[in-house]
């Protein structure tokens, strides 16, 4: 999580203050997503709405930047951003217990409101553009931080200013974090033109083309998870995990069955084709335990 | 690391395989692949070279778990969590090939794709091992596989007289 807000809480923090929470770089298939949040006092609503906050999107890119430059300078609003590297995105809607893109943004969004009152700031309204059911969402919200009045809308960036200059801090800073990305691989003939990221861009799929590997599958700024990258997988090398799961063919029963694993790496010896372990079954249980199979031919 | 080969089962003097820790031709050093071998928790259905170094990008966590140093590594979108184990001393790790015959054809017999002799092609001392999802542990079973070297150790280890007297003199036996 990153912000610049003043070290010393400011007076104003102390009165009754809204915050705005909005998220940008959901949809793409490469990079963070970014939650941004922008808080001020109530008694400053009215000239909050005077700033033209737009809803993001409809704005143009330098209009945005300049925005933001504007309210990074204005002492009365304090503003934080929570950053989701996107290895942690894939990482997290690939863990054997899936967690999915929705509960990560809430978890989000409820961090950043856990942080602005960490910080002394009496919150008293929050508005949120919804993801999900709005009203399960403000639930789930209200428990947690009761002292807070919720408000979670579908649209909330174009119908609230200070969800609107939430979205102007998260759209900034996630371009900004696309354009300084650094790739963590070092193989040759890599290059930054990503385009906007969305899965239906030319230019972000021909980076993709470009990008793709037959063992790794992409760099990790790509989000592994998305359902972009699943026809990709399908030329690539073929990977098995311990926790897939197939489905038994024909079974409306919703059976499913284990994939079992069998010589993993060490041997390449081919068994039948989903055994892709060895279980070391059969033999005395110091050896089972230990998966350790008696191997005659590799 | 991996061969993906059909081996035949035809005994040849009775000797259904071998394997040689050396490699024949002496005049090639042998590639030490000491940290450099991972044990990943999925089956990548490859074999063959892979630019691994320039992809695959371990970090250490600085965070200790049962004695155990965790690295961190992410493959296809997954989080790894894994650390290295060093071989024991006295023992080594080897990755072996198909013996290459010399010759096109050996005088009678099978064609070299379906022998099963092998030869060594590189050793190393550590493995990396990593778990989906879970830090490693001593009580994962790859980890615990090593628990039977020292138990082969006692098995198979010859017993000398001196063992026989200490091991008789403890259950009372009288030696002839």
């Amino acid at each position: 999580m990153g912000s610049e807000a003043p070290s010393s809480l400011p007076e104003w923090a102390s009165e009754p203050c809204m915050m705005g929470i909005d998220e940008a770089g959901r949809g793409p298939v490469l990079g963070p997503m970014v939650y941004g949040c922008l808080y001020c006092s109530i008694s400053y609503k009215d000239t909050l709405s005077s700033l033209k906050f737009a809803d993001s999107k409809t704005l143009k890119e330098e209009k945005r930047e300049e925005l933001f430059e504007n309210l990074k300078s204005n002492v009365l609003i304090g503003w934080a951003v929570d950053i989701i590297d996107p290895r942690e995105l894939s990482a997290k809607m690939l863990k054997k217990t899936k967690i999915n893109l929705n509960e990560i943004s809430h978890e989000s969004a409820s961090g950043l409101v856990a942080k602005v009152l960490d910080m002394g700031v009496l919150l008293t309204e929050v508005y949120v553009d919804t993801v999900g059911d709005p009203e399960k969402y403000r639930m789930k919200l209200s428990e947690r931080y009761p002292s807070v009045k919720f408000v979670v809308a579908k649209k909330a960036d174009s119908l609230y200013p200070v969800v609107s200059g939430a979205s102007i801090v998260a759209k900034v800073t996630r371009d900004q974090a696309v354009h300084n990305w650094v790739l963590d691989e070092t193989a040759e003939n890599m290059h930054k033109n990503f385009g906007s990221g969305y899965p239906g861009d030319p230019t972000t799929k021909a980076w993709l083309d470009d990008h793709k590997h037959s063992v790794f599958g992409f760099p990790t700024l790509v989000r592994f998870s998305w359902g972009t990258c699943t026809p990709y997988f399908k030329k690539l090398v073929e990977v098995l995990w311990e926790s897939d799961e197939i489905d038994e063919e024909g079974s409306s029963s919703g059976n499913r069955r284990q994939l079992k694993l069998n010589s993993v790496g060490i041997t390449g010896y081919k068994r039948k084709s989903e055994e892709i372990q060895s279980s070391g079954k059969g033999r005395c249980k110091f050896f089972e335990t230990r998966k350790l199979e008696q191997l005659t031919r590799f | 690391m991996n061969r993906e080969e059909e081996s035949s089962e035809i005994p040849q003097n009775g000797i259904i395989g071998s394997i040689h820790l050396q490699s024949e031709s002496s005049d090639e050093p042998i590639v030490d692949l000491t940290d450099k071998i991972h044990q990943l928790p999925c089956c990548i259905k490859y074999n063959g070279p892979c630019s691994v170094s320039h992809y695959f990008k371990p970090k250490q966590t600085g965070v200790d778990v049962e004695g155990l140093s965790v690295e961190e590594a992410c493959f296809r979108g997954r989080k790894l969590q894994g650390t290295k184990i060093t071989l024991p001393q006295g023992y080594s790790g080897f990755v072996l090939g198909k013996k290459k015959i010399a010759g096109k054809r050996k005088a009678k017999g099978a064609p070299e794709e379906n022998s099963n002799h092998w030869e060594m092609r590189a050793s190393f001392q550590s493995i990396n091992y990593w778990n989906h999802d879970d830090v490693p542990s001593q009580s994962d079973s790859f980890y615990r596989c090593l628990h039977w070297l020292p138990v082969a150790d006692a098995l198979h280890k010859p017993v000398s007289a001196s063992d026989l007297m200490r091991a008789s003199s403890l259950f009372g036996v009288k030696m002839d």
